[in-house]
């Protein structure tokens, strides 16, 4: 399911950045396959967000050497002429163009580095876990792992789903799971990219719902019976000519919530930060001495979004989750 | 009022007005929660998972707004 999420998310990502141009603000570009974002299209540099770091930006761009810790980005001021709002759309929103890391091959994408990394670190902790169980008891990390999977397995996909079809959904439920919550983690770590900041990654990921979704409909019901399975039986007539258009309107905009949903609380977790910490550099504007001021401040602040960030990838994970299960479930045994 | 200066007021008023709307539904989701887990301590967990779900839907709607803000603000 993933290598198939990866697929998409090249193909878009791709395809958006042979129409993208760097500077925010260029003319809006044209993309082509981006069919379901285009209230993001218009934007020059192109959907996408987080780029996290803060501490990756200051280090990053004004490429000092001064050994500061990353978070100090105090009293260097804009050296490149560029505005803060710039500054926030460049490294926060917009992903730059080659992110190769010292790596001597080139990823297309800032994100879609990471969105690989991901996905391999996912499969690396998996196996970790799955190979750390020794008498039916696993040791150290896949404990860990194993309560999430439980709990994923039994509130998530059972309660939700069940009737038996649990299990059958259960691995594409935790690759979800899984994904969201260490994309979301690793984002956090300096220098690096939030991929599920990227609005192709999360069509992506909706996209691999919503074929779930029909699937687990069609298999049951057969296409027809899937989409008659859509209004319930007996309706009079006025009725129904309300339920279709809703109940089929509906099947696309639920995969497009969670689409948007989890794009845009990766993306306002980091612009949050990336704002509190540029107000240092903005507030060394004014005067230096109250530049110096404002890092702790501003670092309390940006400290605690972190922190709340930290919340924030669990909850997306559990709902992006939650929500596949549920439409699944609504699918696969429609109640009405 | 350039269209440029009109949509960086559109994108701060909307911001507002959505953060609004956002913070009213999820203080009442929380209230009712809250109220929910005094009277019957023993259903806390069961509404606690409700209340992220609840939060979770009010939350994307917030953000739906938010997106749209962050368009007018940066295009």
């Amino acid at each position: 399911m993933m290598i198939s999420a990866y697929i998409l998310a090249l193909a878009l990502a791709a395809s958006q950045h042979d129409a993208a141009s760097p500077t925010p603000s260029a003319t809006p570009t044209a993309t082509a396959q981006e069919t379901a974002a285009p209230p993001a299209s218009p934007e020059g540099g192109h959907a996408t967000p987080p780029a996290t770091a803060d501490p990756a930006r200051p280090a990053e761009e004004h490429a000092t050497t001064g050994g500061a810790p990353a978070h100090e980005g105090g009293g260097e001021g804009e050296g490149h002429g560029e505005s803060p709002a710039q500054v926030l759309m460049h490294h926060v929103m917009d992903q730059p163009d080659y992110r190769p890391f010292g790596l001597p091959i080139p990823f297309p994408t800032k994100h879609l580095f990471f969105l690989v990394a991901v996905m391999l670190l996912v499969i690396v902790v998996a196996r970790i876990a799955i190979a750390s169980y020794k008498n039916g008891a696993p040791k150290g990390i896949g404990s860990a792992i194993e309560t999430l999977v439980v709990y994923v397995r039994d509130e998530i996909a059972e309660k939700n789903i069940g009737h038996g079809d649990g299990a059958k959904y259960t691995p594409l439920l935790l690759s979800f799971f899984f994904f969201i919550l260490f994309a979301a983690l690793v984002g956090l770590l300096p220098f690096s990219g939030t991929s599920t900041g990227n609005l192709s990654v999360t069509f992506a990921l909706a996209f691999i719902s919503f074929l779930a979704q029909q699937y687990a409909g069609m298999s049951k019901y057969g296409v027809a019976g899937h989409f008659k399975n859509l209004v319930p039986h007996g309706l009079p007539a006025p009725l129904l000519i309300v339920m279709i258009p809703i109940e089929v309107l509906g099947m696309f905009t639920k995969p497009f919530a969670l689409m948007v949903r989890l794009f845009a609380n990766m993306l306002a977790g980091h612009m949050i930060i990336t704002a509190l910490l540029l107000l240092v550099p903005l507030s060394a504007k004014m005067s230096g001495a109250f530049g110096v001021a404002m890092i702790p401040v501003s670092l309390g602040m940006a400290l605690f979004i972190m922190c709340l960030e930290l919340l924030v990838a669990f909850i997306q994970a559990y709902v992006f989750t939650l929500f596949s299960a549920i439409f699944i479930g609504m699918y696969a045994h429609p109640s009405h | 009022m350039e269209p440029t200066g009109l949509a960086y007021l559109a994108a701060g008023i909307g911001g507002g007005l959505a953060i609004i709307g956002g913070g009213l539904g999820i203080g009442k989701l929380a209230a009712s929660a809250m109220e929910g887990i005094a009277r019957q301590p023993n259903a806390a967990g069961e509404v606690r998972g409700a209340m992220i779900v609840a939060a979770g839907l009010i939350e994307g709607a917030t953000l739906f707004a938010l997106v749209i803000m962050i368009i007018l603000a940066f295009k």
